[in-house]
């Protein structure tokens, strides 16, 4: 009997779009959820989001089924997503400049986080979420929300295990100010 | 204990949290971890900022399924034919080119009162005929640089 993963390879490698839409059902808020974080920004992820199921669809036949679905789909998505930086002009995930906070984009809009947060400790995690480097918040957002071992977000963002943890243990040290001198 | 040993600890909290370390170490700060407020109140703060990160909920547009959804069963435009048109195109700029050429060496040779038009010939027509024949190459090349792209995702 084939696994999940190897069933999803099959139809994507026939270009299966019954299969693609119970995955688009399947992922798409997570998908949703990983963009925001990785751009910090909302007004881009519904293209990014589209263009990812259409890469899924023409390039399916490189997902082997042999690992995971997610980190495959997510890998996907980052690619996209750096290339429309990129094109843009904005900035790159990928800069040696590992550390520190970047000044949030000029806008007097709330951020996507702000919106976003439904509980106490969100609203006062959102107040630092957006001025934290892309790096961070999509190595925080993975772990923490994706579940991925290390291993599988080094696969997803092309950097060594290290260097995640390095990304996590910084992402977590520029939120905790938010709750300092609290206890729980 | 002072404050280097506390942040020892911290940071072994940090790396249990990040899903990286071994059975034995993550033991071992768990009997730190009941005798040491400090530590104890670092892992309560990281517990509050992961619980935090899942406290977004985030609007994904009731619409974006239907046009996602809509763009996957729109046929692919067939690749060959912009390929073709391509083709075609730099065909009929390579001849135009060429042609062009053609009468201006003529010009110039009559002018000069010289013989060019052999050489014309050679340098002019004889690429073009091996533009023409590359051209519908460039679809197979191109998809050999898609698979090479692939094996780095």
């Amino acid at each position: 009997m084939e696994s999940d993963t190897q069933q999803i390879a099959l139809g994507l490698r026939r270009g299966d779009v019954v299969v693609l839409e119970a995955l688009v059902e399947q992922y798409q808020y997570r998908l949703v959820r990983y963009l925001i974080y990785l751009l910090g920004r909302r007004d881009w992820v519904d293209d990014l989001v589209q263009e990812t199921w259409l890469r899924v669809l023409r390039r399916g036949s490189s997902y082997d089924g042999q690992s995971r679905f997610e980190p495959w789909l997510f890998r996907v998505a980052r690619n996209i997503a750096v290339d429309a930086m990129r094109k843009r002009r904005m900035f790159s995930l990928d800069s040696n400049d590992d550390g520190g906070v970047r000044p949030a984009p000029a806008s007097d809009e709330p951020s996507p986080f702000t919106l976003a947060a439904r509980t106490e400790d969100a609203e006062r995690v959102a107040r630092s979420l957006q001025t934290l480097e892309p790096v961070f918040r999509e190595a925080l957002v993975l772990r923490f929300q994706e579940d991925f071992s290390l291993q599988e977000i080094s696969a997803i963002v092309g950097a060594p295990v290290s260097t995640v943890a390095s990304r996590i243990y910084r992402g977590l040290a520029t939120l905790r100010p938010q709750f300092k001198g609290e206890t729980a | 204990m002072n404050i280097h040993h506390h942040e020892s600890f911290q940071h072994l909290i940090d790396e249990s949290l990040a899903g990286g370390i071994a059975a034995e170490r993550e033991q071992f700060l768990r009997e730190h971890l009941d005798t040491c407020a400090p530590c104890q109140e670092y892992l309560s703060t990281s517990k509050r900022i992961i619980a935090g990160l899942g406290g977004f909920s985030f609007e994904v547009d009731p619409s974006l399924n239907a046009r996602v959804l809509a763009s996957l069963r729109r046929p692919a435009r067939p690749r060959h034919r912009r390929w073709a048109l391509i083709s075609v195109a730099a065909v009929v700029l390579t001849m135009s080119g060429s042609f062009v050429d053609l009468q201006f060496g003529r010009l110039i040779g009559s002018v000069f009162d010289i013989q060019v038009q052999q050489r014309l010939l050679a340098f002019w027509i004889v690429p073009s005929l091996c533009v023409f024949l590359l051209f519908p190459l460039l679809p197979l090349l191109s998809k050999a640089g898609i698979r090479r792209e692939e094996r780095t995702l």
